[in-house]
């Protein structure tokens, strides 16, 4: 076979050495999905991270694992899956992937055949897909995109490799590919490709995107059914640390990490309460100087768990309260970030859920592993949260043994409580007013506290109260010190008393307008019950917070919004997750309907400022013809036109002529425009296959134009128009 | 693609200059007709055309027909992203391989003389008339008469845009008589190896095989003589006498171009010299059937004549030739021995009585070679009867 291409071709030697590149790299990005999982596989991750690029950028190592190794491989995997299996049979899936990565790197470290590259690219998109079902990550859009364009240009070299190999001339060429020189690889790549089919092979990927993007929008959707998959077969725990088993002390270290926690929609801005607790978890029980949730309250929970897409609340619906959507990123906690009592909560899917009407909380029976999304309706966001319970306290299945503790009581030491009480009293609250009282020990614990993330609790004995010692003293403190003390001081006055954790606050991303929140924002706060009001009266005798009934005057809406604004880079990434979250992950048939809705909606009102625009100017077309025509405007115009027609034939006769020969005169080493236009002509006159006789003097001009001195040239459009001429003569 | 080109056994095997074929090669001129080609030739494949998945393809969609079915099964946003990246690469794979054909023409090339068991080479010119766009990764199955499969040939690396090349196969044929070189099929796993694309070619060339080249033994011949007056012929050979000018026929050499004469006539002739005076051989092919019984035998038999025929057209010794009872003709040129091959190649036992030839040569003429079974396998050539050469 012979050749007549003047680009050189990367022969069959280097093509091995790109493929191997490639398999590299895509071995790599499979790799790293693990690091989204939550799965224990860092030792692997590691040696794959390491052994991957080494192996790449020296493939003759591979020939150095011993031919027993390769025999032994098998074996060994497969017996260290089973052995891992055996271990984790509750949760198959991590084992799976440990073992798909295994394969990945036992594939890399190895020389491969055609098949073995295709399990390459089969390993890593299971771990691609696997880790962006789990984790539901933005990471996964991205990755999924380099993953698809390496694999692809994978598979189009494993392609010209096939062809080449099949060429019996040219099977011999590729030995000795392992000796890699990438630096002279890297010249023989920029030497080969041809910078214009790189770009229209990137133009064609993205067009791949642009397609895959139409089809995910254009597939119809509706569910099978909710089966057991990925998510089910791993088990997540709460990364936050809000979860029942919170100790004291704990959201401080929450609120180190500054990540996102949660993501909400609002979809009236307008109903944006002044006080944004986002409340997850209530702690009842305090004993050796620690709050926490009760056991009595967990079997509360426990109890009213049920497989439920929808969640159904005691608040009223009205047609102000806004819709909430929720997405609550992976591992925050197994509890609902919630603003109070609310009308319905719906998930996508179905969901073990418990909910317990008493506390007003909802439980998923596994924190997610990945990001949870829910709709709530009819949520009551004020100050004050009213639950069914009779006088704050909640109601158990009489047969259970286990006993709800009293929110009025308190073991402690009688000195502790008689300073308690002292305090109490200085405190000086009127009897009876839970609000009075909330508002008097905020100020009072305000005045003797200051607050800081630092905070040390006096010195005194072992078996002293911690939160009476720090009360005692003048050490400044936290939001635990702070809402832990206040619950002392309201129990010993007789008010039932608990601590809520969760979140306050947030930033307002205008970009995407959805409120964010991280875990920089967890905090804690008290509920005093209110029997005048019969509900819970939320307390925040945290320094800086809005003291008991100023929320009422605080203004709210899109003020609100105002105050929380965030215009940081970090808000703008943020935004793409919501956009992720909302338009991607949360896509389903609603907003299928929704999107060709608005689709028609757009082009109605297009076509109709089109007509509209269109009768306008007909409209002043006419009124413009139908104006007087007296001599002047005749003659204006007249000379207007003539000047366009002169104009346009002095350009076709002469002045592209002229403009050409200038371009041709100055160019100095480039293309000659003159010589190019008529190689295009040529071209066109060889592709039309005319053996016309009229064609042949067009053909010498042309060929006069294109190869002969300047000096000689005839007038260039001229022929060129003769070219055009003939050619169209000849179609006809 | 459906256009044959089939030429006729007398005629030459080279293609004209524009019988390119190729898988858009409709001639269409018209845009719009182009397109509507195109999708309904989508709807309705042409005759030929296959698309078959290959091992990844396959794969590909058992794992999109997975994935969609667990995508379905819980509503996973994630799952429909892969499953639509996964149908855009099929879209995509499909788009790119369509690019990559088109605009590609091919013809094939097949010059002779063929000759049994003598290699020849088959030529598959290339040509890509994109603008931008290579192409990458076709093969090319080819088929001759004879042969139980078609032959794989791939084209190996890039075909530039606007370029041409050349994809070659050598065939050596088993059997004289008329042979059909085709193009089966041109297939590409192009881009990414998913589908087989097969487009069926019934692209064809004919030529004559002719016999096989054999060894042969001459016997020390006492019979050749010197011919008699009257016999002596001056014929056309290597001579330096002038014998007459003809026009050029295909195949004479330049140097042999009397360009004066070409001048003054306006057409091309050629010299053509006298032989030296040596003694002249005709040649006298029986295929009687009641003679030549064995079908190797009767193979031998041409083989050794067009053998025998082209030795002594070297030499200048080969004054005639007949075929049967056809009417014998002078052989003057290279032209006049091509023909007589080619009868040779497609020669079959007839029904005629074979007339063996004597020492007074039938009466007739002297110095004739005839041929005559030399027990059950071999051939024996007589020049006037008497045993010459033995194959």
């Amino acid at each position: 076979m012979s050749m007549e291409n003047r680009r050189p071709q990367l022969n069959l030697a280097e093509l091995h050495q790109l493929k191997w590149l490639i398999g590299g790299l895509l071995a790599l990005i499979s790799a790293w999905t693990v690091v989204y999982m939550d799965v224990e596989a860092w030792l692997l991750l590691v040696l794959a991270t390491v052994a991957i690029p080494v192996v790449t950028v020296r493939p003759g190592l591979t020939m150095r694992v011993p031919r027993l190794a390769h025999r032994l491989a098998f074996p060994i995997l497969l017996s260290v899956f089973a052995i891992d299996m055996a271990g984790h049979w509750r949760e198959p899936l991590p084992p799976v992937i440990r073992l798909a990565l295994m394969l990945v790197l036992y594939r890399v470290i190895t020389p491969r055949k055609r098949r073995d590259d295709l399990q390459i690219i089969v390993l890593g998109l299971f771990l691609v897909v696997v880790g962006g079902v789990v984790s539901v990550s933005i990471v996964f859009a991205a990755q999924i995109v380099v993953f698809t364009a390496c694999a692809l240009l994978f598979l189009l070299v494993i392609t010209l490799v096939d062809g080449m190999e099949s060429e019996p001339t040219l099977a011999g060429e590729t030995g000795g590919w392992m000796q890699v020189e990438w630096r002279r690889l890297a010249q023989r790549l920029r030497e080969c490709v041809d910078w214009r089919v790189a770009v229209l092979g990137g133009l064609l990927f993205a067009g791949v995107v642009g397609l895959s993007a139409v089809l995910f929008m254009a597939i119809p959707r509706f569910e099978l059914g909710n089966s057991l998959f990925l998510d089910r077969l791993i088990t997540s725990h709460a990364k936050t640390g809000f979860s029942e088993n919170i100790q004291f002390g704990d959201v401080v270290d929450i609120q180190r990490d500054t990540s996102v926690a949660l993501s909400v929609d609002v979809s009236d801005r307008s109903q944006m309460p002044a006080q944004l607790y986002w409340r997850m978890l209530v702690l009842d029980e305090y004993s050796k100087g620690s709050f926490r949730m009760s056991a009595a309250a967990k079997f509360s929970l426990d109890r009213v768990s049920a497989q439920n897409a929808r969640v159904q609340g005691d608040a009223p619906l009205s047609a102000r309260t806004p819709v909430w959507t929720f997405y609550v990123e992976t591992g925050t906690s197994r509890f609902l970030p919630l603003l109070g009592a609310f009308n319905e909560i719906g998930f996508e899917g179905e969901k073990e859920v418990a909910f317990n009407r008493d506390t007003g909380l909802v439980m998923l029976r596994q924190t997610p592993s990945k990001m949870l999304a829910y709709r709530v309706e009819g949520m009551q966001s004020g100050p004050s949260l009213k639950l069914p319970e009779k006088g704050g306290e909640i109601r158990l299945n009489d047969k259970s043994e286990l006993k709800l503790p009293s929110l009025t009581e308190l073991v402690l030491h009688t000195d502790e409580k008689v300073k308690l009480a002292a305090w109490v009293a200085e405190i000086g609250a009127p009897p009876g007013s839970a609000p009075e009282f909330a508002r008097s020990a905020s100020r009072w614990l305000a005045k003797r506290h200051a607050y800081s993330l630092q905070s040390s609790i006096g010195s005194g004995p072992a078996d002293s109260d911690p939160l009476v010692r720090w009360v005692d003293s003048a050490e400044p403190g936290h939001c635990e010190l702070f809402a832990g003390a206040f619950t002392l001081l309201a129990r010993t006055a007789g008010y039932p008393t608990r601590v809520a954790l969760g979140f306050k606050g947030g930033s307002w991303n205008a970009r995407s307008e959805n409120i964010t929140v991280r875990n920089s924002d967890a905090h804690a706060w008290c509920e005093v019950y209110d029997k005048a009001a019969g509900a819970w009266l939320r307390v925040d005798p945290t320094p800086g917070a809005a003291a008991v009934g100023d929320s009422a005057n605080a203004p709210q809406g899109e003020a609100v919004l105002a105050r929380i604004r965030d215009d940081s880079w970090a808000a703008r990434f943020e935004s793409l997750r919501v956009f992720w979250y909302r338009r991607i992950v949360n896509f389903d048939q609603q907003s299928q309907v929704r999107l060709v809705h608005n689709a028609k909606k757009l082009a109605d009102e297009r076509l109709r400022e089109f007509k509209k625009t269109l009768r306008e100017k007909l409209e002043a077309l006419k009124a413009w013809i139908a104006s007087p025509w007296d001599a002047r405007r005749v003659a204006a115009w007249g000379l207007s036109a003539a000047a366009v027609v002169f104009g346009v034939v002095g350009w076709r006769l002469a002045g592209r002529g002229a403009w050409l020969r200038w371009r041709s005169g100055r160019m100095r080493g480039g293309p000659d425009p003159v010589r190019r236009e008529a190689g295009r002509w040529l071209r066109k006159i060889s592709d039309s296959g005319s053996v016309m006789a009229d064609l042949d003097g067009v053909r010498a001009e042309l060929e006069n134009l294109r190869y002969g001195p300047s000096a000689k040239w005839p007038e260039p459009t001229g022929v060129f128009r003769r070219a055009k001429r003939t050619l169209a003569r000849r179609r006809r | 693609m459906t256009a044959t080109e089939s030429v006729s056994p007398d005629a030459s095997a080279v293609p004209a200059a524009t019988d390119w074929n190729g898988v858009d090669f409709h001639g269409a001129r018209s845009r719009s007709r182009r397109w509507s080609r195109l999708l309904w030739s989508l709807v309705y494949p042409q005759r030929g055309q296959r698309i078959l998945p290959t091992v990844p393809g396959t794969l590909l969609i058992a794992v999109s027909l997975g994935i969609g079915t667990a995508a379905y099964n819980t509503s996973s946003n994630i799952l429909f992203i892969t499953l639509s990246l996964l149908l855009a690469c099929l879209v995509s794979s499909g788009v790119l391989s369509w690019f990559n054909l088109k605009e590609v023409t091919w013809r094939l090339r097949l010059t002779p003389p063929l000759r049994v068991g003598r290699e020849h080479a088959v030529t598959l010119e290339l040509r890509n008339a994109k603008r931008v766009l290579p192409t990458y990764g076709l093969w090319f199955d080819f088929t001759a008469t004879g042969m139980a499969k078609p032959v794989r040939r791939a084209l190996a690396g890039r075909l530039d845009p606007r370029g041409e090349t050349r994809v070659e196969w050598t065939f050596c044929p088993q059997k004289r008589g008329a042979a059909t070189v085709e193009l089966v099929a041109v297939g590409s796993l192009f881009p990414f190896g998913f589908l087989r694309k097969i487009i069926g070619s019934e692209l064809r060339r004919e030529a004559l095989v002719w016999p096989a080249s054999v060894e042969y033994r001459r016997f020390p011949l006492v019979s050749w003589r010197h011919p008699g007056i009257g016999e002596q012929k001056a014929t056309a050979g290597q001579g330096g006498d002038l014998l007459a000018l003809r026009p050029y026929a295909q195949g004479d050499s330049q140097r042999a171009v009397h360009w004066k004469a070409s001048a003054r006539l306006r057409r091309l002739v050629v010299r053509q010299f006298a032989t030296e005076m040596q003694a002249g051989f005709s040649l006298w092919v029986q295929t009687s059937a009641e003679v030549w019984m064995r079908p190797e035998q009767f193979e031998l038999l041409c083989s050794f004549a067009a053998t025998l025929a082209e030795d002594l057209f070297r030499a200048g010794r080969l004054t005639s030739v007949a075929l049967n009872d056809e009417p014998t003709y002078l052989v003057r040129s290279v032209r006049d021995l091509e023909l007589f091959l080619d009868r040779l190649a497609l020669a079959a036992p007839v029904d005629q009585p074979y007339q063996p030839t004597t020492s007074a040569g039938a009466g007739r003429r002297f110095n004739v070679l005839t041929f005559a079974p030399d027990g059950a396998r071999g051939v024996l050539a007589h020049v006037d009867g008497k045993p010459a050469a033995t194959a």
